[in-house]
């Protein structure tokens, strides 16, 4: 087999271009796609992670990582698609209504979706409802909701009790995370989860889908 | 003593009659709390709540707008309002220079100069300034507006992938900002107590960015910022969000900061106990009242009990008692009353 560490090595340095070179020269030599993503992008980002929490990343080297991560899934995702491979679960994701603050939320999936889940990325300022279609529509595993304003975390609140009346609250786990919230607010509003950083996030995930 | 006297004890390294206060709120919370205190106008609720406020006063602009853009603001930048159901926040509509892709992109912004500002009008503004209060005049915050003008997430990213570009414009933006404090200095000769150097470089659990990145881009011009500050006597007041122990040292020996706001003592490494105990001789400490959890969400006992805790954690040290950041429409009145309360009442020195 052929051994595409520097797959590896170019997603945990941040270079998208050398990631997309050897992603391409990788299925040009019909490498598997799932071998790629499970063997070389998984854990590069899960090392990226946890080079985050150890204070050896801050967040332009998760964002360059996140990137680099990105070009190359996109040449591998049209084949995973063809493949009908499965992703470790469907995520809905978006800031909080009222909130335009994204970086939080956009590094949390981008390390979702390195770490095999599927996510779709409803934006900023998302409504109760739209969380409710996307979640119902997309038959979602997760809903992950971010606030960064103690003015707008009550949002997630209404967001969950719109999950409610929509019929989806039970098919679906929450996980809420943000500047401003906590533990304790996301027991109080009944969500399943809460994460301070993106690694925990992904953690979370997997927890609630039944990946160690 | 005058709140002013009050600071500047502070400064000075001595004890002033009463811990020093502050305030920072968004402007639908001070139009709030003066119609349910009944009062005029801010310095009559300053004098009610005892609040030892100072006073920014800049350079006006002579034109408010860029000039290749009658909507956007001097960096070219557009503001989008986004309402949240109590209040709104300008958030940033566009990125000037986000499409940019070389250091020569950069050169070529019409970037901002300091003869956009009427310098005789600050003239008349400082001359006749109250002297009871502190006064503020000056400013530098490099990075957020980089941030602003070329999008968050490729700002951060320029630092380590287009190096020359962040520098390009940080340096820019420096010029555009010495050259305004240096003439702003110059007139407010002996009139102006503090200026105001910021960057956010913490998040709400650990540095934004790492040590040797922020050493690189932006600690040499904000120690140059200082320096011109200090040649004229002038105080820092350095502001910067979140978890930002790990460079405290740098910027207590390399910018030279000598009072350090908000205090998040909640993220991690912002522990007040540790701070007191490492850099307590060095600087002031500024905020240190919670404005995620016990402003906006607690009761006015735990706002209390937070004033109280606050008053022992500093009490071998110099704190100004202020909240952690604007505080936000959610914030009940009575929570902010009682902060200003309760240090007025327990907060005295002598």
């Amino acid at each position: 087999m052929d051994d595409y560490k520097q797959l590896y090595e170019a997603i945990l340095n941040g270079n998208f271009k050398i990631a997309k070179e050897v992603t391409q020269q990788a299925l040009d030599k019909n490498a598997d796609p799932q071998m790629l993503v499970q063997e070389y992008m998984i854990p590069a980002m899960n090392e990226v992670g946890r080079r985050y929490e150890a204070n050896e990343y801050f967040v332009p080297e998760l964002l360059i990582a996140a990137r680099a991560m990105k070009a190359s899934l996109e040449l591998i995702r049209p084949l995973l698609v063809q493949q009908g491979a499965q992703p470790a679960g469907r995520v809905v994701i978006g800031t909080v209504k009222g909130d335009l603050h994204d970086i939080g939320k956009n590094l949390v999936a981008a390390m979702l979706e390195g770490s095999g889940f599927e996510v779709i990325d409803l934006g900023v300022d998302v409504s109760p409802e739209k969380f409710t279609t996307a979640a119902r529509d997309n038959n979602a595993s997760l809903v992950a909701m971010s606030a960064l304003l103690t003015t707008t975390m009550g949002s997630m609140k209404s967001t969950i009790e719109a999950l409610k009346s929509g019929g989806v609250r039970d098919k679906v786990k929450i996980m809420i995370g943000g500047a401003p919230i906590t533990q304790r607010y996301a027991d109080e509003i009944g969500a399943d989860g809460y994460s301070s950083n993106a690694n925990g996030a992904v953690a979370l995930a997997r927890k609630f889908v039944g990946i160690q | 003593m005058t709140p002013r006297e009050r600071w500047l004890a502070l400064f000075a390294g001595e004890r002033p009659d009463r811990i020093p206060t502050d305030y920072w709120a968004t402007d639908e919370v001070t139009a709030r709390l003066l119609k349910d205190l009944h009062c005029n106008d801010v310095e009559e609720l300053y004098c009610k709540l005892h609040i030892d406020g100072l006073i920014i006063i800049n350079a006006p602009r002579i034109r408010d707008h860029h000039p290749d853009d009658p909507d956007a603001d001097i960096w070219g930048i557009r503001k989008k309002v986004m309402e949240y159901g109590s209040g709104s926040y300008n958030e940033f509509g566009n990125h000037p220079l986000e499409s940019a892709q070389t250091v020569d992109d950069i050169d070529a912004f019409a970037w901002p100069t300091a003869e956009n500002h009427d310098f005789e009008a600050y003239r008349t503004l400082i001359q006749n300034a109250p002297r009871h209060r502190i006064i503020r005049s000056g400013e530098f915050e490099p990075f957020l507006i980089y941030c602003a003008m070329r999008g968050m997430e490729q700002a951060m990213m320029d630092l380590l992938v287009e190096p020359d570009i962040a520098m390009a414009a940080l340096n820019h933006i420096f010029d555009y900002y010495y050259e305004l404090n240096q003439r702003t200095y110059e007139i407010g000769k002996g009139l102006i107590d503090v200026t105001y150097v910021a960057e956010d470089l913490g998040s709400q659990t650990q540095l934004l960015l790492s040590v040797p990145l922020i050493r690189k881009f932006i600690l040499p011009n904000q120690k140059r910022m200082a320096d011109l500050a200090r040649s004229y006597g002038i105080h820092i007041f350095y502001h910067t969000d979140g978890s930002a122990r790990d460079i405290l040292p740098d910027l207590i020996n390399v910018t030279g900061i000598e009072l350090l706001n908000p205090i998040q003592w909640r993220c991690p490494g912002m522990e007040r106990e540790a701070l007191v105990r490492d850099f307590g001789d060095k600087i002031i400490f500024h905020g240190a009242m919670d404005n995620q959890q016990t402003l906006p969400f607690g009761t006015t006992d735990d706002v209390r009990a937070e004033v109280l805790d606050n008053i022992a954690v500093f009490s071998g040290a110099r704190w100004i008692c202020a909240p952690c950041h604007n505080i936000q429409p959610v914030t009940p009145t009575a929570n902010i009353v009682t902060m200003y309360e309760t240090i007025h009442q327990h907060g005295t020195l002598s």
